[in-house]
């Protein structure tokens, strides 16, 4: 009896299954999506070590996550002039590490890195910033010449140069990159191919592989939804 | 009967020439096939993919005047060179690291590469011409 009455339902339930798939699966994926990006919101996570720190506001202890960021520093750029963390103020900013003689991956990600130059030039929010990590033969002079033949003008782009424990130390504690020196490899130096993306916080929102094109085109891409925001 | 003969012997020759040809140019498309494959690992950093250079850093091969010159060309790709050079007009002035690594085969295939794909050239850079170039520009 009750099986009876229980076929025709489900056969009706098989029905509209079969003759509404395509929105069902369409609308689950939907809500996937949706559940997924939920989680992490609209915006990108926040890279590094995060603290707890507790402190006392208004008579209440209050705990509070402290994110990794880079800390303040002292480098020279192209033009002579003292670059610190305070000239990227108010930007996000992309960092990368590289030096002006490397025959193996640094033209790749100049190439890389101008062409998110050429997309973001003269945006106000936007800035680069190239550390070489062979200061002893990357002085300000050939940092200057090297950024001419590149064809990158103006402050928008800076290379930056200074003393090599304190390059070394910032790219491997606080942008998470590796670079040392290695005699064997070619150039004298080995070190990563990577963007680090960073916001006007000064926290790393994304690393990428700055030797591909892919790699890249999601930096833009991220650095477009980063930017978006700001604008809320 | 004498006709027969006469045609068979005329295919015969036909074949062979052919054949001839198709070992050189077999050889020609291996030479090639190796140097795309060097080309990419060894110069395209600079140089690029499409051989177009990069800038005003690095020089441009495709089109290049300085292919005019294949013996500098076969010797600068073993031992690099330094110093301002001017390619098509405009000057350069970024070292080009030496290569030791590469054997006399493998430049020969990478300048057959480079002359096939930009300077229109259809004949192979034989190993046996690049030796005596290279052993002559070491001293």
């Amino acid at each position: 009896m009750s099986k009876q009455k229980l076929t025709p339902a489900l056969n009706r339930l098989a029905s509209f299954w079969a003759k509404n798939k395509v929105w069902i699966i369409a609308l689950s994926a939907c809500g996937l999506l949706e559940a997924c990006s939920g989680t992490s919101g609209d915006s990108l996570p926040i890279l590094g070590q995060r603290e707890a720190v507790t402190k006392v506001v208004n008579g209440k202890s209050v705990t509070d996550s402290v994110y990794q960021s880079i800390p303040d520093f002292s480098f020279v750029s192209q033009f002579g002039d003292t670059v610190t963390a305070k000239t990227l103020d108010d930007k996000i900013y992309v960092a990368d590490f590289f030096f002006t003689n490397c025959p193996t991956i640094c033209p790749k990600m100049k190439v890389q890195l101008k062409r998110v130059y050429e997309k973001f030039k003269d945006n106000p929010d936007v800035m680069l910033l190239s550390h070489t990590i062979d200061p002893a033969h990357d002085s300000v002079a050939v940092l200057k010449e090297f950024a001419q033949n590149l064809g990158v003008t103006g402050r928008q782009w800076l290379f930056v140069t200074g003393d090599r424990e304190k390059i070394y130390d910032i790219g491997q504690n606080s942008y998470m990159v590796t670079a040392q020196a290695d005699s064997t490899a070619p150039g004298g130096v080995v070190h990563s191919g990577a963007f680090i993306l960073v916001d006007k916080a000064k926290h790393i929102r994304g690393i990428y592989d700055g030797t591909t094109e892919d790699g890249v085109d999601k930096l833009m891409s991220d650095m477009n939804r980063l930017l978006a925001e700001y604008k809320k | 009967m004498i006709r027969l003969t006469g045609i068979l012997v005329a295919g015969f020759i036909f074949i062979n020439l052919l054949s001839c040809q198709s070992d050189e140019e077999i050889k020609r498309q291996r030479y090639i096939t190796e140097g795309i494959f060097l080309y990419k690992n060894n110069c395209a950093n600079c140089h690029q993919n499409k051989g177009q250079g990069l800038a005003a850093l690095y020089p441009p091969i495709a089109g290049s005047d300085y292919l005019k010159d294949k013996k500098s060309v076969i010797c600068l790709i073993r031992y690099g060179q330094k110093g301002p050079i001017v390619v098509n007009g405009k000057p350069y002035n970024r070292p080009m690291p030496a290569q030791p690594q590469l054997s006399d085969l493998e430049i020969a295939e990478i300048v057959t590469y480079i002359y096939k794909e930009w300077a229109g050239e259809t004949k192979i850079t034989d190993v046996k011409a690049v030796t005596p170039i290279l052993k002559e520009c070491k001293q």
